[in-house]
């Protein structure tokens, strides 16, 4: 079983989903298998703007651990995260970011903020 | 499979209500709504965001975005427009609403926008309903941008799925460095027209690669666009696209 191990950097509680990587998509949004596609489909929320099309970055998240048992970004992807706040060499978009291997143990940490928040999207 | 955890899981931002003022069909398929936000404030937003649109799909809400098709500075209402997708849940329920019903919105969202134009020249590529966003940074592009050609290209598979005519006609007349054409082809040849025409205009015809591009599609067209004008010299952040 695969291990997805979620950090909260506004201090929630860290979130722990083993699962089988053979048995996705679990849920519907983001690519199947992906870090979003895991958390949703255990019932853990996680940003997706756009749905999960790589068209934002509300789930960006920074990898701690098992970077390289995650596929490879793609350029469309990289575009995107040039534009992430808190960017980090280990950041992937949650909606990306697949995992395969069944023995992955994966750490994440999901960060505070993203570029597209607005803090007051209205205006008097 | 199992989830360990303790509390409640973290939850996304605040919500805004809107209601819908008014409806607009463009054609049998394609329709746009006008929304003000209930609390009678002004959403803010920049040129080419969109808006994230709760919508409730049996027992669970799915979150689908739409871009924005008006621009910040038109007070009241903003407008999203979509089109009808053979077997979208989501895009069903939405052509179900009527004038005077709520939506659960999120936004607004997007990195592909224009706060101010580059002070170079600047092609616009969309198909279809991929206007939306093109459209106000269209107006942006035209308000804030030096006197350098602006040139959209916009293409659809039948003549009906071309939105918003007149108002580029008036965007024409009015601004003399904007100038647009239309293609329409059939939908397995479209996106080759759209790029047989980006290289003829701005790879072929001359060495100039300043040029800022802003393109927005559906599928994997709007890449291949991207990479068409990359591969041609142009500085890879100087091509902002969005694809969906």
């Amino acid at each position: 079983m695969a291990k997805l191990r979620i950090q909260y950097e506004n201090g929630e509680p860290e979130r722990v989903i083993e699962f089988d990587p053979a048995k996705s998509p679990f849920h519907h949004d983001g690519k199947p298998g992906s870090i979003l596609d895991v958390m949703l489909g255990h019932k853990l929320h996680l940003e997706h703007a756009c749905g999960g099309n790589c068209a934002c970055t509300t789930c960006h998240v920074i990898v701690k651990q098992g970077f390289n048992k995650l596929g490879e970004a793609s350029e469309q992807e990289e575009d995107l995260l040039d534009k992430a706040p808190g960017l980090t060499p280990t950041s992937r978009l949650g909606c990306q970011a697949v995992i395969t291997d069944p023995d992955a143990e994966i750490v994440i940490v999901v960060p505070r903020y993203t570029i597209n928040q607005v803090s007051e999207a209205a205006e008097e | 499979m199992s989830v360990t955890a303790q509390g409640t899981a973290p939850r996304g931002r605040s919500t805004l209500t809107a209601r819908i003022e008014r409806l607009q069909d463009h054609c049998a398929d394609t329709r746009s709504l006008f929304l003000a936000l209930t609390d009678g404030r002004h959403l803010r937003f920049q040129p080419g965001q969109f808006i994230s649109i709760s919508i409730p799909l049996g027992d669970e809400t799915r979150t689908r975005a739409y871009s924005i098709a008006s621009s910040p500075e038109e007070r009241g209402s903003f407008e999203i427009c979509f089109n009808m997708i053979a077997g979208g849940r989501g895009v069903g329920w939405l052509f179900e609403r009527k004038v005077g019903d709520s939506l659960e919105l999120t936004g607004p969202f997007g990195t592909f926008s224009m706060e101010r134009a580059p002070q170079v020249e600047i092609g616009l590529i969309a198909e279809g309903t991929a206007i939306a966003p093109i459209r106000p940074v269209l107006r942006r592009a035209i308000e804030t941008g030096a006197d350098a050609p602006i040139h959209l290209i916009y293409g659809a598979d039948r003549d009906e799925h071309i939105l918003y005519r007149a108002d580029l006609d008036q965007a024409a007349k009015r601004a003399t460095n904007f100038s647009h054409e239309i293609v329409i082809a059939p939908a397995e040849q479209l996106h080759e027209r759209l790029r047989e025409i980006a290289n003829r205009r701005w790879i072929a015809a001359d060495a100039n690669r300043t040029r800022q591009f802003w393109i927005c599609g559906v599928g994997p067209a709007v890449i291949k666009l991207r990479d068409l004008l990359r591969g041609a010299g142009y500085e890879r952040r100087a091509v902002h696209y969005e694809q969906w």
